[in-house]
C-alpha cells in the first residue's frame, strides 16, 4: 500500500463527499430541525461506508464493476428496468450539478447564468476527453477540498459543541406537529438518499477498475471508503451545524443555494465567501463528471462496450459517445430553465426509489463465494448490509408520499 | 402598535382557512427570502461579501420572491402585501426593515401552522 | 472453470459479459444455442450475443424499443472458442474473428484521435 496514493485517495474522497443535493439539504436542514439530523447522515455515511466498500471489493476481486455483475444477477428485464430508472435518477442528478455550477459562477461573476452552465458543460467536457481517469478524479476531488473552509468557519463562530455532540444521538425532536413531523420525516429521507446516491457505487466501483485494482488494494478500499466519505461527510455536517447557529434563528430557509457560502463569509469575510464559493465550485463539479460517467459506464457495462478513462476516447468508442450524449442531454434539461433547487429534489426523489434495485444485487454479489472466494462478505458486512437495504427500502416506499404531503419538505 | 400589526393578519385570517393553507408553502419560501436578502445587505454592509456576490443574489432573491407571488391564490391578502411590499424594497434596502415584513409572515406562517 | 465442466445456464453463463483474447470487452452473452434433440444429450452450440437475441427474453414492447435504439443483429460464439468461464466469458480468439467488435470498430471511426493525454 502506497502511502502517497493512500493519502491521494482519502483527500479524493473527502474533497469529492459534497454535491449539491447535499449542499442544499444540510444548509436547509440545520435551519429547520436545529441539530437533530446530524445523526442522519452519520447514518446514511455508515451506509455508504458500507456498499462502497462492498463495491470496491468486488472490483478489486472479481475485477469487475457492479453493472456487468448486475444484470448477471438480476437478468434482463429486471436489469433493464434497473438499468433505465438508475439512468434517469442520475441524468437529472448530472443537471442538477451543472446547472448548480452555473449557479455558482454567477455568484462568483455575475455573468449570465444559463451562459455559465452552457460553459460548465464544455469545460467538463474538455476535461473529461483531455484528462485520464486519475487526473479527472484527482483535480476535482482535490480541489473540492477547498470545502474545508466549511468546517473551518463551524469552529470560528463556536456553536454550542455539548448540543452538536447530541445530534449525533438518533433523535425526534420533542414537540413537533404532523406537519413538522412529517417533514422531518421528509429531511431523513432525503439526506439518505443525498449521501446514498446510486452513481456513487457505479463510479467507485468502475473507477477501481480503472485503477485496476485487485485483491493486493482491499486494504486501500476500506480506509479509502472509511476514513474517506467519513471526513467528507464531517463536511456536510458543518454545513448542517452552521445553518443551526446562523440560519435558524435568522428565519433564512435557505432557498437559494448561494446562501450557503454566507456560512464562510460571516466568520472570514470576502476570503471566507471565496473559498466556499470555490470549494462548492469544484465539489459540485466534480460529482457533475461523476454522474455523467457513472451513467456511461452502466450502459457501456450492461451491454458489454469497450469502456474506461485509463483508455484513450477512441480505444472505447460507443462509451466515449455515451457520455458525450449524457452530458449534452444533461445540459439541455438545464437550459429548459429549470430550476435548480426542483431538479435537486427531483434527483433525490427518483435516487431513493432506486436505491434498493442498485444495493440488492451488489450485496448478493459480494456475498457469491463463487465470485469473490475468500473475500466474500462475513458477518459484519452482511449484516449491516441487509439492515441498510431494509432502511432504503423502507425511505424508497415512504419517499414519493412524503414529498407530496409537505410539499417537497415545506411543510 | 406592533402588536398590532402582528395580530391583525391572524385575525384577518381567522375566516379564510382554505386560501392561506394553500399558500402556506409560497409564506414560508417569502419569509426565508426575504431573510436570507437581510442577511446578505447586513453582511455586503459590513463589507464581508463582494459587490458581485451581493448582486448576483439580490438577482435570484427578487426572481424567487416574484415566482412565488405569482403562485399565490390569494394576492390580495395580508401576506400578499407583504411579499408585494418586500419586492418593491430596493436591492440594497435596510436589513431591519426587511426584517420587519419577514417577522409578520413568520407570524401569519406560525399562525397557520398551529390552526 | 472450463467449458466442458458442468455448467448452470442462468446462474453462470447467461448475462455474464465477454472478454476476448486481448482482454477486450465484447458483449454480453445474451442467449444460447442448443445441440441435441429428444432423447439425445443436450450441449450448448454457441453463445448469442447482441439485441436481436433478446427476443423471447423481454417483453414484445421492450424488445421492439431495444431494436430501434441499436438495432436486431446477433452474433455467434461457437463453444470451442470459449477458454474459460468466471465471473466473464474469456474466449480464444479475438472479438473481430467472430464479428464481435463491428459496431465498436464502425463508431471509432466518428472519434477524433486527438488531444487526449
Amino acid at each position: 500500500m502506497n502511502p502517497l496514493e493512500l493519502t491521494l485517495g482519502i483527500m479524493t474522497a473527502v474533497g469529492g463527499f459534497v454535491d449539491i443535493s447535499e449542499l442544499v439539504f444540510a444548509a436547509k436542514a440545520g435551519s429547520m430541525f436545529g441539530y437533530a439530523l446530524i445523526w442522519v447522515f452519520f447514518v446514511a455515511t455508515v451506509g455508504i461506508m458500507v456498499f462502497g466498500e462492498m463495491s470496491g471489493r468486488v472490483a478489486a476481486v472479481a475485477r469487475q464493476p457492479v453493472f456487468n455483475l448486475m444484470r448477471h444477477r438480476l437478468g434482463l428485464k429486471l436489469g433493464l428496468v434497473t438499468l433505465f430508472a438508475s439512468l434517469v435518477s442520475t441524468l437529472i442528478t448530472c443537471a442538477a450539478e451543472i446547472g448548480g455550477m452555473g449557479l455558482i459562477l454567477n455568484y462568483l461573476t455575475g455573468l449570465p447564468y444559463l451562459v455559465l452552465a452552457a460553459l460548465s458543460g464544455l469545460v467538463l467536457m474538455a476535461s473529461m476527453w483531455i484528462l485520464p481517469f486519475k487526473w479527472i478524479e484527482r483535480t476535482y476531488g482535490l480541489l473540492g477540498l477547498l470545502m474545508i473552509v466549511f468546517a473551518v468557519s463551524l469552529v470560528a463562530i463556536d456553536p454550542p459543541w455539548d448540543r452538536l455532540a447530541g445530534g449525533f444521538v438518533p433523535q425526534v425532536p420533542h414537540g413537533l406537529s404532523t406537519k413538522e413531523l412529517l417533514a422531518f420525516a421528509y429531511f431523513t429521507v432525503a439526506i439518505l438518499s443525498a449521501v446514498m446516491f446510486p452513481y456513487e457505487s457505479y463510479f467507485y466501483s468502475s473507477g477501481g477498475i480503472e485503477e485496476q485494482w485487485g485483491p493486493k488494494d482491499l486494504l486501500t478500499n476500506r480506509v479509502t471508503t472509511t476514513i474517506g466519505f467519513g471526513l467528507g461527510s464531517l463536511l456536510a455536517v458543518s454545513i448542517l451545524a452552521s445553518s443551526a447557529q446562523l440560519f435558524g434563528p435568522a428565519n433564512v430557509g435557505p432557498e437559494i443555494p448561494g446562501s450557503a457560502a454566507l456560512e464562510a463569509a460571516i466568520p472570514f469575510g470576502p476570503t471566507g465567501l471565496l473559498l466556499a464559493l470555490l470549494g462548492m465550485l469544484f465539489a459540485v463539479a466534480g460529482a457533475a463528471v461523476e454522474t455523467c460517467m457513472a451513467n456511461a459506464y452502466a450502459i457501456a457495462q450492461f451491454f458489454g462496450w469497450e469502456w474506461g478513462r485509463h483508455k484513450k476516447p477512441w480505444e472505447a468508442p460507443r462509451f466515449t459517445i455515451a457520455w458525450i450524449a449524457l452530458f449534452l442531454l444533461a445540459l439541455l434539461i438545464v437550459m429548459t430553465g429549470i430550476e435548480v433547487m426542483s431538479l435537486v429534489e427531483y434527483a433525490v426523489l427518483f435516487s431513493i426509489v432506486v436505491l434498493p434495485l442498485t444495493y440488492l444485487p451488489l450485496m448478493l454479489l459480494a456475498g457469491d463465494k463463487g465470485f469473490m472466494r475468500e473475500y466474500a462478505n462475513k458477518w459484519l458486512a452482511k449484516g449491516l448490509g441487509w439492515l441498510f437495504f431494509a432502511v432504503v427500502t423502507a425511505a424508497a416506499i415512504a419517499a414519493i408520499p412524503l414529498y407530496l404531503l409537505t410539499s417537497g419538505g415545506q411543510g | 402598535m406592533l402588536r398590532l400589526r402582528i395580530l391583525l393578519p391572524l385575525l384577518l385570517l381567522a375566516g379564510c382557512s382554505k386560501g392561506p393553507g394553500a399558500d402556506l408553502q409560497y409564506i414560508k419560501q417569502a419569509r426565508s427570502l426575504g431573510a436570507e436578502w437581510a442577511l446578505v445587505n447586513e453582511q455586503a454592509n459590513k463589507g464581508q461579501v463582494t459587490k458581485t456576490y451581493a448582486a448576483s443574489m439580490h438577482q435570484w432573491l427578487r426572481d424567487n420572491l416574484q415566482t412565488t407571488q405569482s403562485s399565490l391564490t390569494q394576492p390580495d391578502s395580508r401576506y400578499g402585501s407583504e411579499i408585494h411590499a418586500l419586492l418593491a424594497q430596493p436591492d440594497d434596502a435596510a436589513p431591519d426593515e426587511l426584517r420587519s415584513h419577514v417577522e409578520v409572515l413568520k407570524h401569519i406562517e406560525d399562525g397557520l401552522e398551529s390552526a | 472453470m472450463k467449458p466442458t465442466d458442468k455448467l448452470k445456464l442462468v446462474s453462470q453463463l447467461i448475462d455474464l459479459p465477454l472478454l476476448d483474447k486481448d482482454r477486450r470487452w465484447c458483449g454480453v452473452v445474451d442467449d444460447v444455442e442448443f445441440d441435441g434433440g429428444p432423447g439425445k444429450p443436450m450441449r450448448v452450440k454457441a453463445l448469442l450475443v447482441g439485441p436481436g437475441a433478446y427476443r423471447g427474453r423481454a417483453p414484445g414492447w421492450m424488445f421492439w424499443l431495444v431494436t430501434k435504439v441499436a438495432g436486431s443483429r446477433i452474433s455467434r460464439v461457437p463453444f470451442n472458442q470459449i477458454d474459460t468461464i468466471g465471473s466473464a466469458v474469456h474466449l480464444r480468439c479475438p472479438a473481430e474473428k467472430l464479428g464481435l467488435h463491428a459496431v465498436e470498430n464502425r463508431v471509432r471511426s466518428w472519434i477524433p484521435r486527438k488531444g487526449a493525454l
